[in-house]
């Protein structure tokens, strides 16, 4: 069986995070090479990508990486760039170091990872990046303030390499996931009381009455790298159950 | 009246007789603007001597010819058109009848577009148009289905206005949120604890209050006014942070 990917090199940052695993094990499914960087090693239910340890907010590192990235693989195909942190504070609440430290991983990383393989991509027939936006980027969850900021300047990057690059052959387009099972989303829900409770209400506001599964990015990543999406570039993906879809809900 | 930014203006405003529309009459007087409205009853007793009524369904064709030849006798050229008049029906999809149809469409779609299509030939050159739309038009809300898709439609119309007749006018949309109306007041007394409703809803504002309908008319005075000369085809939303934040606040559970 030939995947929707077959044949193709793949890069993700973030590989061993929730969604970072599943994207991984679906390219690896679909057919895809895939190096998965992170600095935490990967979870044992990631299956088939290979790991390189590095530090995407270091540029010296990066630099090594995608030296070694074109030693191993003439083109690189897949950018997936998922790596990202959360800081749960107001801006008051916030220091400057932490401030420093998200928009280093969030977006500096993304760009840095994103420059320093644009050699490699260049030499795909049908190059796509994906990038990790979020919903947050549109309407702010509270006490997310960083994170918010970092994902409304993914959503502006992405449009700009989507200008700038389209011309190359590179697609770029962002992913704004919704809340998504993840270890992430259970520290967000964590001291917000009984977290069973908490879970319910929270599924009870989506349309869909439940949250997404890492699997369900995945599905939207896959195709977004995949050649059937060859048209789709510079937009911003919004999956998220329907949550944004609505006005607020009062609860009447 | 001494210096209002809408002195020597004039104004037409549809539904002007309560509301948000009522609320806007009353601050393009007080901004020195000459003012006609209208609506589908008698002139009632309380709209201020000095602004005209015209008794008129917008979404018949026969009565918005008769109601423009009207404005241009009693005001001459438009400076400023407000199409505030609305209906809302809460109904779903699958429930709403043909009758349901026809009404909402009638005066929140055909309206505007009747309206719109009568006055802008007896505008003045820099005229502004102001189409009151919704945060329902951008996402939508329970159970109020050809509402939310009406103001979707006036937002793409106030796009096409602005492209097609700038620079002879402007034409805006202003979104509110929940503004104190006899609508929000309706959606309250149908909840099971309307304390309680009353509470999540105003937690869920930012600002923490509910909007009144001089919060809607301030926007409307400077959309009329020359100070937005460089504002047209947008949407501008008042909603006190409504819909700035997630549906979704773990606070609020």
């Amino acid at each position: 069986m030939s995947g929707m990917l077959q044949g193709k090199t793949a890069l993700v940052t973030g590989g061993a995070g929730g969604i970072g695993t599943a994207i991984c094990t679906r390219f690896v499914r679909e057919g895809a090479e895939v190096v998965a960087l992170d600095i935490s090693p990967l979870p044992e239910s990631s299956q088939g990508a290979e790991q390189v340890q590095c530090d995407i907010t270091s540029e010296h590192q990066v630099m090594d990486m995608a030296a070694g990235l074109s030693r191993r693989w003439s083109r690189l195909d897949i950018l997936v760039n998922a790596a990202g942190i959360e800081i749960e504070k107001t801006i008051e609440d916030t220091t400057l170091e932490e401030w420093n430290r998200i928009f280093a991983i969030n977006v500096t990383g993304m760009f840095l990872v994103s420059k320093h393989v644009l050699p490699l991509l260049r030499k795909s027939d049908g190059a796509s990046i994906v990038n990790f936006g979020s919903y947050d980027g549109f309407i702010a969850d509270p006490g997310l303030a960083a994170y918010c900021a970092t994902k409304g300047a993914v959503h502006a990057l992405t449009r700009a390499m989507a200008c700038d690059h389209g011309p190359e052959g590179i697609r770029v387009n962002a992913v704004c996931p919704g809340y998504v099972d993840t270890p992430m989303l259970q520290s967000f829900f964590g001291d917000g009381g009984d977290i069973e409770s908490l879970q319910q209400a929270v599924r009870d506001v989506h349309p869909m009455k439940t949250y997404g599964r890492p699997e369900d990015i995945a599905n939207l990543v896959n195709w977004l790298a995949s050649n059937e999406a060859r048209y789709a570039s510079g937009q911003l993906w919004i999956m998220d159950g329907g949550l944004s879809a609505q006005v607020q809900q009062m609860r009447l | 009246m001494t210096g209002g930014v809408l002195d020597g203006k004039t104004a037409l405003v549809t539904g002007g007789r309560q509301g948000i529309g009522r609320g806007i009459v009353d601050a393009f007087l007080a901004s020195g603007a000459r003012v006609m409205t209208c609506g589908r009853g008698e002139r009632p007793e309380d709209l201020p001597r000095e602004v005209a009524w015209s008794r008129t369904d917008v979404s018949r064709r026969d009565q918005v010819d008769a109601l423009a030849g009207q404005a241009e006798r009693e005001l001459g050229p438009l400076s400023i058109l407000v199409n505030n008049a609305g209906v809302q029906i809460t109904r779903t999809v699958t429930e709403t009848t043909d009758g349901d149809w026809d009404r909402l469409m009638g005066v929140n779609a055909r309206g505007v577009f009747l309206v719109c299509r009568a006055m802008i030939p007896r505008m003045s050159a820099g005229g502004s148009i102001i189409n009151i739309g919704s945060i329902s038009g951008r996402t939508a809300d329970p159970g109020l289905a050809l509402y939310n898709a009406s103001k979707s439609f006036v937002h793409g119309l106030t796009r096409s206005i602005a492209v097609d007749h700038g620079p002879a006018v402007r034409c805006n949309v202003i979104c509110p949120g929940w503004i104190m109306t006899g609508m929000a007041d309706e959606a309250f007394a149908l909840a099971d604890d309307p304390e309680a409703a009353t509470r999540d809803a105003l937690a869920r504002h930012p600002v923490r209050r509910f909007g009144q309908p001089s919060d809607i008319a301030a926007m409307a005075v400077w959309l009329a006014s020359d100070q937005s000369a460089f504002a047209t085809g947008q949407c501008y939303v008042v909603d006190g942070g409504l819909t700035a934040a997630s549906p979704l606040n773990p606070g609020l559970f």
